[in-house]
């Protein structure tokens, strides 16, 4: 079971149900956008897919870091509370730097790098748990999850953090590009004087926290497909043994693995602070860590190890987000969508179990 | 030489104890430290507070011990607890509204809310023993789907107009002593004087009563029965257990089902408490029943663990929380202890393997 080969790409000799269960999770998003389009007013818009995208940067970040890690077999579930860490960490900076009297750049500036720097430490300390002393991960991860969790909310005392200059916002909530009918685009700025009566129509392109997440997941797209590092990720999630024998530092690989999931969560969180404007602590019943694994899951890759994409992750996490958008424009209830994230998550090993491939493979 | 040998073994026996009950030993400790530092650690009250608030973390725990040691996860649990509170609740006020007398209403209630429960171990089971789904994901799916059905039952807001008596129940003591006047039996003492109320003192909760008697049959099923040692095969090696001629199948099935029947009566324990039902009541409780079970020596690749270990774990964790209460820290650190506990207990069983052993 645990001795798999690396990765396999469809080979043409296999059927279309083996096609169509290896991509499945694409077929059912674009199945999902064209339900939606159809019974959701205002869901086929612009405004409404670059919504999505913008609520979906966190999870995108969450679930490109945890497909590393459950590539190598493993699994971080200390990914949300790392992020509510870095929120309120990076967030405290920017306050009390800004009511120091610094300016509002060096504040923005500080605030993020000591949040992504700080994201090192929890990843380091379950890297070392996984690979030097043994600890199985899901118990590493979770004794972090708890540890992160109680230093975040006697930080911030269990309130968000305010008084943040408001620029952060500002800068968060940015466009990469307005468009202003009649009188065309204009990058990063809004177009100056504009009459009052045109701002409503000015429509911002890409939102500027979109465009720095599809960069960040599209070199680590690239980094685990392209790279040794990426090969040797693979490598140990397929086989421990044949790894080590391949004269991988396993031990090594994994710590810089768990540091990467770290980062990528310090990475949502800073950009979490940017969007929100505040400093949001991490809710238990908020299920960061969770909605991450899901998407990963659904993407394609096997908590076994050895199996998973970036892309396929972002697929998943997009179906989770299209889902909690469309159901929310057709006026369901929000909670309807645990519901159908529940459904989804099992469907989507439910069909991993049965196409064909995997049958044989698992048996 | 042979003395060194004998001494060799004794200290390696002496090792092997400490190995095998150092989660007992903490347990000691805690309470030591915080009898120290504490004020009225020692009361009776707040020992009956300790085992109030290790209560519904062991029912979850025993049920999850079962779902480890055969080398699985149950995530459900705390919000299959909270779908328990909601449907309880929600079938009481309908029930009460239907005109049944109130002991009806609460009987039935409960009666139905534990046959429900059963319904998400039983969609485990099959996800896990029939379709392979890892339990990991498959008891996550039915986190959500109970989670969501339990919001929308419930409107996002708890449930109350329950009948009065539900909260008699789980509020009650077995005895009643009012020094030098009075010693009443299960019934709380009528028409008592401010200052008879303030001197009266309770003894032993009666939903503590309940929860460890079904603790106790389900450590006997575990430890006595061939169910027990079927779960413990199971966990040992499905392969092997398999050719045992152990219907695989249905016996993780029975566990799930266990698993989910004990988050089920957590819910009927958190009704009658707090006479309402919501749909996060168990939400945070999922992990600190893991933690429970892993601090008391199971091991989550299975084939390991006992309902006593998770019971010293659940008291570790509530001696802590009540501990802290009683000290004015706050809560919040209770978090950060746990993790460390949880991370300390996997560390030890990874440096003293040959000390902790198979039990």
């Amino acid at each position: 079971m645990k001795a798999q080969p690396v990765v396999r790409r469809g080979n043409p000799g296999k059927g279309f149900l083996t096609y169509l269960g290896e991509r499945w999770s694409g077929f059912f998003l674009i199945l999902l956008l064209v339900v939606f389009s159809l019974i959701g007013r205002n869901f086929f818009a612009v405004r409404n897919f670059s919504n999505i995208l913008y609520f979906a940067t966190i999870y995108l970040l969450l679930a490109a870091g945890e497909t590393f890690v459950i590539i190598t077999g493993g699994i971080d579930l200390s990914v949300g509370f790392v992020m509510g860490l870095v929120m309120v960490v990076s967030a405290i900076i920017m306050r009390d730097m800004f009511a120091a009297g610094q300016p509002v750049a060096l504040c923005m500036v500080v605030g993020s790098i000591v949040g992504l720097a700080l994201g090192v430490i929890p990843g380091l300390i379950n890297g070392i748990l996984v690979a030097r002393f043994r600890v199985p991960p899901f118990i590493a991860t979770l004794g972090m999850y708890g540890v992160a969790n109680g230093i975040t909310l006697n930080l911030c005392q269990g309130f968000p953090i305010y008084f943040l200059p408001p620029q952060v916002e500002r800068l968060g909530n940015s466009f990469v590009a307005y468009f202003l009918p009649g009188r065309g685009v204009t990058f990063f700025q809004k177009p100056p004087n504009i009459a009052p009566e045109d701002i409503r129509n000015i429509v911002g392109i890409v939102p500027l926290t979109v465009l720095i997440t599809a960069i960040i997941v599209a070199i680590f797209a690239f980094v685990l497909v392209r790279t040794k590092f990426g090969r040797h990720t693979f490598a140990i999630g397929g086989s421990m043994d044949a790894a080590l024998r391949a004269g991988i530092n396993v031990p090594r690989h994994l710590v810089k693995i768990y540091i990467l999931s770290s980062l990528f969560a310090a990475a949502a969180g800073v950009i979490y602070v940017f969007r929100a404007g505040i400093g949001h602590f991490t809710t238990i019943s908020s299920s960061y860590e969770l909605f991450a694994i899901a998407g990963v899951v659904i993407g394609g890759a096997s908590m076994m190890g050895g199996k998973g994409s970036i892309w396929g992750a972002v697929i998943g996490v997009l179906i989770l987000n299209v889902l909690e958008n469309g159901l929310n424009i057709a006026g369901l209830q929000a909670f309807y969508r645990y519901i159908a994230v529940g459904v989804i998550l099992i469907a989507a090993v439910v069909i991993d179990q049965l196409t064909p491939e995997r049958r044989t493979r698992s048996v | 030489m042979s003395d060194t040998v004998a001494l060799n073994k004794k200290r390696h026996n002496a090792g092997g104890w400490l190995g095998r009950n150092w989660a007992l030993l903490f347990l000691l400790l805690e309470v030591v430290a915080f009898t120290g530092m504490g004020t009225h650690f020692y009361s009776l009250e707040n020992i009956q507070n300790i085992f109030v608030a290790c209560t519904t973390i062991l029912l979850l725990g025993v049920g999850q011990t079962f779902v480890i040691i055969t080398g699985g996860i149950d995530l459900s649990v705390g919000f299959v607890m909270g779908f328990s509170t909601v449907i309880c609740a929600k079938f009481m006020v309908l029930l009460l509204s239907a005109g049944l007398p109130e002991p009806a209403v609460i009987f039935f209630g409960i009666l139905i809310c534990l046959a429900i429960g059963l319904i998400p171990g039983f969609v485990n089971g099959t996800l896990v023993a029939r379709l392979k789904v890892p339990p990991f994901l498959a008891t996550f799916g039915t986190y959500g789907i109970a989670y969501g059905f339990a919001e929308i039952i419930c409107n996002n807001t708890p449930i109350t107009g329950l009948p009065a008596g539900a909260g008699t129940i789980g509020n009650e003591y077995f005895f009643y002593i009012v020094p030098g006047k009075l010693f009443s039996f299960l019934a709380r003492p009528q028409n008592l004087t401010r200052l008879e109320l303030r001197s009266m003192i309770t003894i032993i909760p009666i939903i503590v009563v309940i929860g460890f008697v079904a603790v106790g049959i389900f450590g006997f099923v575990l430890r006595r029965t061939r169910f027990g040692r079927h779960t413990y095969a199971i966990g040992g090696s499905v392969d092997a257990a398999t050719r045992a001629g152990i219907n695989i199948p249905r016996h993780l099935t029975a566990v799930y089902m266990i698993s989910s029947f004990f988050a089920a009566l957590a819910g009927v324990m958190f009704v009658l408490r707090y006479v309402s039902g919501t749909a996060d009541a168990g939400s945070s409780l999922t992990m600190d029943a893991v933690v429970a079970v892993v601090i008391g020596g199971a091991s989550l690749y299975g084939g390991r663990g006992t309902v006593k270990g998770t019971l010293i774990g659940a008291l570790i964790i509530a001696v802590l929380e009540t501990g802290m209460v009683n000290l004015g820290i706050p809560t919040f650190n209770r978090y950060i202890a746990i993790g460390g506990i949880l991370i300390l207990a996997v560390l030890i069983d990874q440096f003293f393997p040959d000390l902790v052993g198979k039990g």
